[in-house]
């Protein structure tokens, strides 16, 4: 049976009341046959106008997003890329005003430690020098023999002062070169918000498009290589240290 | 063991390659090259005077696995020692860099002590 017969069968006898109480003027029943079409009608109107107010929010829901997402894409994916590059460059700074240092205190340690050696060869020779004799004579033979050692040691100890005050002020300016993390800490962690923000708005955007997306997998390379290991991301089997990396190897006979 | 070895080292971080640099230098090899991706590594490995290569995987241009390729398939190369010093670590991928051909295999990050022991391994000192 056709909607439309089913149609004509629930209201037939509605407009035959109707037809019946016009003619027999009875104002009641009239009424009562109306309200009876318009009762009969009603759930289908409020359901149509139910399914637009939500057609109508889904679309604005939509519009809001989208234009978040066009804002994200827009604006602050480039920005989020400008402050990585930033992140990269601070930390390669560090890196190298913190190598710099290591390499110039290295020489002075160096040194310091070589003139005390050489220091501690004179004192030993010293000591085990021949006898000078004993009087006057021995007592000048004695200061005579240790003069080049006092040389030695006024000549080493300005320097070794000057070396070690120069290795603690680039020990000083090592720690504060750490001071990066701070700030690529903070631009990172602004990135980290906006990609959460973008997740959130493309989920969204999947659950009011009711598509299912399936998961894409991205073209990735393997021979390019997947990056350091990262804790709850990496996936696979992964090496833990060193050791782990010789047992294997050692296991295809290398 | 000579000292005179000369080392290249590849890496696209030029404070890694500091770093390997100077161990190298305190282990007692101080000619040391640098190249920051397999493409530029390639034609100064094959230009010549080479010992050693040292190299990351996770490099744009060319990585690090198809360099050793490269070098093992070039006959005048395919001799050279290789020593992989890189953050990947999947044993898919070390399995994969032990066929194409490494001696060693460092994962980063790493000691002095490990890079100094697998030199000797490599280079049969094994002390």
């Amino acid at each position: 049976m056709s909607n439309f017969q089913i149609m004509k069968l629930e209201y037939g006898a509605c407009v035959e009341a109707l037809a019946e109480a016009l003619r027999g003027s009875d104002e009641a029943a009239f009424f009562t046959a109306v309200d009876h079409i318009v009762r009969m009608r009603e759930p289908q109107t409020i359901t149509e106008i139910r399914k637009l107010t939500g057609d109508l929010q889904k679309a604005l829901e939509r519009f809001s997003i989208e234009s978040r997402l066009a804002d994200i894409a827009e604006n602050e994916i480039p920005d989020a890329r400008t402050r990585l590059t930033h992140v990269i460059k601070m930390t390669d700074e560090a890196a190298h005003r913190t190598l710099d240092l290591v390499e110039q205190s290295g020489p002075l340690a160096e040194r310091t430690s070589r003139e005390a050696g050489a220091l501690i060869d004179s004192l030993k020779t010293y000591r085990e020098r021949p006898s000078g004799g004993s009087g006057f004579e021995g007592t000048v033979r004695s200061i005579d023999a240790f003069l080049p050692v006092v040389r030695a040691v006024e000549a080493f100890l300005p320097s070794a002062r000057t070396d070690s005050e120069q290795i603690r002020k680039n020990l000083a300016d090592v720690l504060l070169a750490q001071g990066y993390q701070d700030l690529t800490g903070q631009i990172i962690r602004s990135v980290i918000k906006l990609v959460g923000e973008l997740e959130e708005a493309l989920a969204s955007l999947t659950k009011l498009s009711g598509d299912v997306v399936e998961h894409a997998t991205l073209g990735e390379n393997p021979d390019r290589g997947h990056g350091p290991v990262v804790p709850g991301v990496t996936r696979g089997d992964v090496a833990s240290g060193q050791t782990d990396v010789d047992e294997l190897l050692s296991g295809l006979g290398m | 063991m000579s000292k005179d070895l000369k080392f290249l080292v590849v890496d696209d971080f030029s404070t890694m390659r500091r770093i390997i640099k100077n161990l190298l230098h305190d282990l007692g090899y101080p000619n040391v090259a640098e190249a920051d991706d397999g493409k530029t590594a390639l034609p100064m490995l094959q230009a010549g005077g080479f010992d050693f290569l040292i190299t990351d995987w996770n490099m744009p241009g060319m990585p690090g696995l198809e360099l050793i390729k490269a070098v093992r398939a070039d006959p005048k190369l395919a001799k050279m020692p290789v020593l992989m010093l890189t953050a990947e670590a999947k044993r898919e991928q070390i399995i994969e860099a032990a066929q194409a051909g490494v001696n060693g295999y460092v994962i980063k990050p790493f000691t002095a002590e490990t890079l100094k022991e697998k030199l000797d391994k490599i280079l049969g000192g094994g002390k």
